[in-house]
């Protein structure tokens, strides 16, 4: 993530594929495609409602194409697309960019670098040279690469040093995977950040900002044509190389739990649990994301009603699981209250989830998880910055961004036995990491 | 369950209207029509149809909020508007979360310095059982011991939490050094001590002296029948019996004079997060519209002043802005950012070497013209949604604005010119005087920070409160 002050942004995109649902037929809702010669496919959706546009970059690249010693590079690559090419140099981008009404942000996962502009239809043209200047031109000052060092390492000591939930989040994952790329931090570790060089930074531009690996998706007061003759103009002309070698290693199966605690100062406990489910384009995504409506979603699940309404154990419990190319993490994040033991609420969570695998969910709960789903799918649909990273992200992670339309069809189909399935599945003791964060008292940490 | 058919025909409806209705050409910045009506009971409704996505979004503002929150009792406004949903007469808190959830509906309530929030959302086709159940909560809560037992033991492990990240509760501290323990100073939501002061009678005392209709305004705003949603109304909001409630007094806070700081230690902090500033202006300040465009240049933007010196050009922290937090009174005006331990002075000295050099040398005419540019192009995505256009008409009723903020935003905008600029400056940014609070590790940053102040205070983050501390009274 670029940046945290100016917009919100933040959310819709953290959470679009857990939220993403049911939806009405593709017919209704027009999305013109045009895969340019370059390779790279372009989406539009045409939407006058305001004066603005959405413009949304995936790049199918992540920490999953990163190696032990360069591990964060794709992020930090990522802010320096916004550090000068060409035609725009250092500070420019932005400059030009923001008087012309526009605004920018990117983020980076574990599979995809995404950019986005947000600007008035006017600042279209400029739009299309600042993106087609960075994608061919880039330039690397080696004063930014180092200021932009520190950036990063500020970024992640918001986010992971000084951030609890972060902090266990990214211990999590590292035990949770011994082989897979998936197991290092997206923001890369401290040391990393500290030494990875201008040749790295080269070296991975080749590897994964080829046009081919891009997809572009524009929503907003545009039409189809004139989004295809920028492209053309723009875009087109820029050659296509080889996209980054396949990621081939496969995460062995875990056989047995395991736990980890980390001990820090802090006034309260938090609890992540990680359990090993398939990538976003497994067909059991559906029933998964039934089943976690049912579990953790609004103030009458399963969850909520038992470890915060009627024990009192947690101050919340929910749960989540990003898009991913490859096999990923349910992790179901809990904080115990004060003088809550953590062991009572796992206890408490693997009952729950005991319970949703020896019998099935009723009816009514399935009812309301597909309505809930429903509305979510409105919410993301309803703003042209949210139908832009939608479209995007279904067309990246499901291979075709038709299967929003489908969604809907999938989702009726989900069974109360498909829901009971996927619990037993994959929510068994051998699958899960554990891993809790102890507060260390005050009166321990003084000399 | 299938999904209704119903659902899907409105969607085709709300993509042809969205293609045929309005043609690609340039639009001014206008909030759309909408309706004003005040029903016998004295409620204020405002009604704004906006077809397109089958939703409809409810924004209430009961007019007291926080700042009236009595002393010692601070987070009762809060805890009040929590408990609305938990238990009416004739739902549990359960059976309320239910009847929600199964028809997909959200509901909000919480209270800020001014007012109370109440709000919801739903499908347009569930629309009946959703005025049903905002009315419900708004009109009928019972506070039931057990919940408000529950709702404040969360609370209070809430404050807790928050204090685990600090960028969670700079503003807390911020406030409370820069007011005091009167109204804007005190915590919105409460804090570990306040909160175990309050009991239910307190709670039911301050919902039936302040939930009354001449006291609420109620906007919606979304796909619906604006004649059928007044029957509605009077139907399910017509009966709510009018009461007198005296109007919220709180009392404006001037400028701190001179310098002070204040240090909350957080020993296992890598990095110093901070607030500089002084009391910054209200709501509807005439210079609203100046002061906004300068605060973009000055810190509002990734391009602006702060941002660039501190991020951009030294690589010191991951971002610097500048905030005017404004109320009916005159709120906070900050500049915030962080960085590690080691370069804490280093950032400090810079945000104030940014301040100082806007009061020398004020902005230039390209600076100003970027920031007109950037603050036009960027408004329309803020009133897109229901809920967006539901708060902005909501919110202005209460603070005496009407639509021309929103409709003639462009042409105050070209009003400020550098003339207007270099004024604002002098008014409304601090100069010499100047409020520092800090949340790291003391042991690492403390001897370097006597340079900014005469008067110094301190503070650990794990103590009970935020600032001032509490006195122990019960």
């Amino acid at each position: 993530m670029r940046k945290i002050w100016f917009r919100s942004a933040t959310a819709l995109v953290l959470c679009a594929m857990g939220l993403a649902g049911t939806g009405a037929q593709a017919q209704e809702f027009p999305v013109q495609t045009k895969t340019l010669k370059n390779g790279m496919k372009v989406l539009v959706q045409s939407d006058h409602s305001i004066p603005n546009v959405a413009l949304y970059v995936f790049y199918r690249i992540g920490s999953r194409n990163e190696h032990p010693g360069t591990t964060g590079l794709s992020h930090f690559f990522e802010h320096m697309m916004f550090n000068g090419a060409k035609k725009y140099g250092p500070g420019e981008l932005d400059k030009v960019m923001e008087a012309n009404g526009g605004s920018n942000n990117a983020y980076t996962t574990r599979d995809t670098t995404v950019y986005q502009d947000w600007f008035p239809r006017s600042a279209l043209p400029l739009i299309f040279d600042i993106e087609a200047d960075r994608i061919q031109n880039l330039n690397f000052d080696p004063q930014k690469i180092q200021s932009e060092r520190g950036v990063v390492a500020s970024e992640r000591r918001l986010r992971t040093e000084n951030n609890n939930r972060g902090l266990l989040s990214e211990q999590l994952w590292a035990t949770a995977y011994v082989a897979h790329t998936y197991q290092w931090p997206v923001v890369g570790w401290m040391s990393d950040i500290e030494h990875w060089t201008m040749e790295d930074l080269k070296h991975h531009f080749a590897m994964g900002y080829s046009p081919s690996n891009a997809t572009m998706v524009v929503v907003g007061d545009v039409t189809p044509e004139e989004i295809f003759q920028l492209c053309e103009k723009y875009i087109e002309p820029i050659p296509a190389h080889a996209p980054p070698p396949p990621v081939t290693t496969v995460e062995p199966e875990q056989l047995g739990e395991r736990r980890l605690v980390v001990h820090k100062r802090a006034e309260l406990p938090v609890l992540l649990i990680g359990y090993h489910i398939p990538q976003t384009n497994n067909p059991d995504f559906y029933a998964l994301n039934i089943l976690r409506t049912v579990l953790y979603q609004g103030e009458s699940s399963r969850m909520y009603l038992r470890l915060v309404d009627k024990d009192q154990l947690a101050l919340f419990v929910n749960s989540f699981s990003p898009s991913a190319f490859d096999p990923s993490l349910e992790q179901i994040i809990a904080q115990p209250k004060q003088g809550v033991d953590p062991a009572a609420c796992e206890k408490a969570i693997y009952e729950e989830l005991e319970r949703a695998k020896t019998s099935a969910i009723t009816d009514q709960e399935l009812e309301k998880a597909k309505n809930i789903r429903l509305v979510e799918f409105y919410h993301q649909m309803r703003t042209i910055s949210g139908r832009a990273n939608t479209i995007g992200t279904y067309e990246v992670f499901f291979g075709d961004y038709n299967k929003l339309f489908d969604a809907a069809k999938n989702y009726a189909a989900v069974t109360k036995e498909d829901v009971q399935r996927v619990a037993k599945a994959y929510f068994e003791p051998n699958n899960r990491t554990v891993a809790t964060l102890i507060p260390e008292s005050a009166e321990k940490g003084k000399p | 369950m299938k999904i209704p058919t119903k659902t899907a025909r409105i969607l085709t409806v709300m993509i042809l209207g969205l293609l045929v209705g309005v043609g690609a050409t340039a639009q001014s910045i206008h909030i759309p029509p909408h309706e004003k009506l005040v029903l016998k009971n004295g409620l204020t409704v405002l009604l704004l149809e906006k077809p397109g996505v089958p939703i409809v979004s409810f924004d209430a503002i009961v007019k007291t909020g926080a700042a009236a929150d009595p002393e010692g009792q601070e987070g009762l406004a809060s805890i009040t508007a929590e408990l609305l949903r938990k238990g009416t007469k004739t739902r549990s808190a359960q059976q309320f979360a239910a009847d929600l959830d199964y028809i997909g509906g959200s509901f909000g309530s919480d209270a800020g310095a001014d007012f109370t929030s109440v709000s919801a959302e739903f499908l347009t086709k569930d629309l009946g059982p959703g005025l049903d159940l905002f009315s419900d909560a708004l009109l009928h809560p019972t506070f039931p011991q057990a919940e408000a037992d529950k709702v404040l033991a969360q609370n209070i492990d809430g404050v807790r939490s928050a204090k685990d990240n600090p960028q969670q509760v700079l503003g807390e501290y911020y406030a409370g050094y820069l007011f005091g323990a009167r109204s804007y100073g005190r915590a919105e939501g409460g804090d570990e001590l306040s909160l175990k002061r309050i009991g239910r009678d307190a709670i039911v005392k301050f919902y039936d002296s302040n939930f009354a209709p001449g006291n609420t305004i109620l906007a919606i705003a979304g796909q619906f029948n604006a004649s059928e949603m007044r029957k509605k109304l009077e139907e399910v909001l017509g009966a709510w019996a009018a009461k007198k409630v005296p109007e919220a007094a709180i009392p404006a806070a001037a400028s701190v004079k001179g310098k002070k700081l204040l240090l909350v230690d957080k020993p296992d902090a890598t990095q110093t997060y901070f607030a500089i500033g002084n009391v910054g202006t209200k709501v509807n300040d005439p210079d609203r519209v100046g002061i906004e465009v300068v605060n973009t240049v000055f810190g509002g933007r990734f391009t602006s002043l702060l941002n660039e010196a501190l991020r951009v050009e030294s690589g010191l922290t991951y971002g610097a802005s500048s905030q005017f937090d404004s109320h009916r009174e005159p709120g906070t005006f900050g500049m915030y950012s962080f960085t590690k331990n080691e370069t804490t002075v280093q950032a400090i000295d810079l945000a104030l070497q940014v301040l100082q050099k806007l009061h020398k040398d004020g902005i230039t005419p390209e600076q100003l013209a970027s920031a007109k540019s950037y603050i036009k192009g960027q408004y329309p995505p803020s009133i897109e949604t229901s809920a967006q256009l539901a708060r902005r008409i909501v919110q202005n009723e209460f603070y005496g604005l009407d639509d021309s903020e929103v409709n003639q935003l462009e042409a105050r905008i070209g009003a400020v010119t550098p003339e207007v600029a270099r004024q604002i400056i002098q008014k409304h940014f601090p100069d010499e005087n100047l409020v520092f609070v800090l949340i790291g590790k003391a042991s690492a940053i403390a001897p370097a920070l006597k340079k900014y102040a005469e008067k110094q205070d301190a503070r650990p983050v794990s103590e009970p409160g935020f600032w001032p501390p509490p006195t122990g009274k019960k």
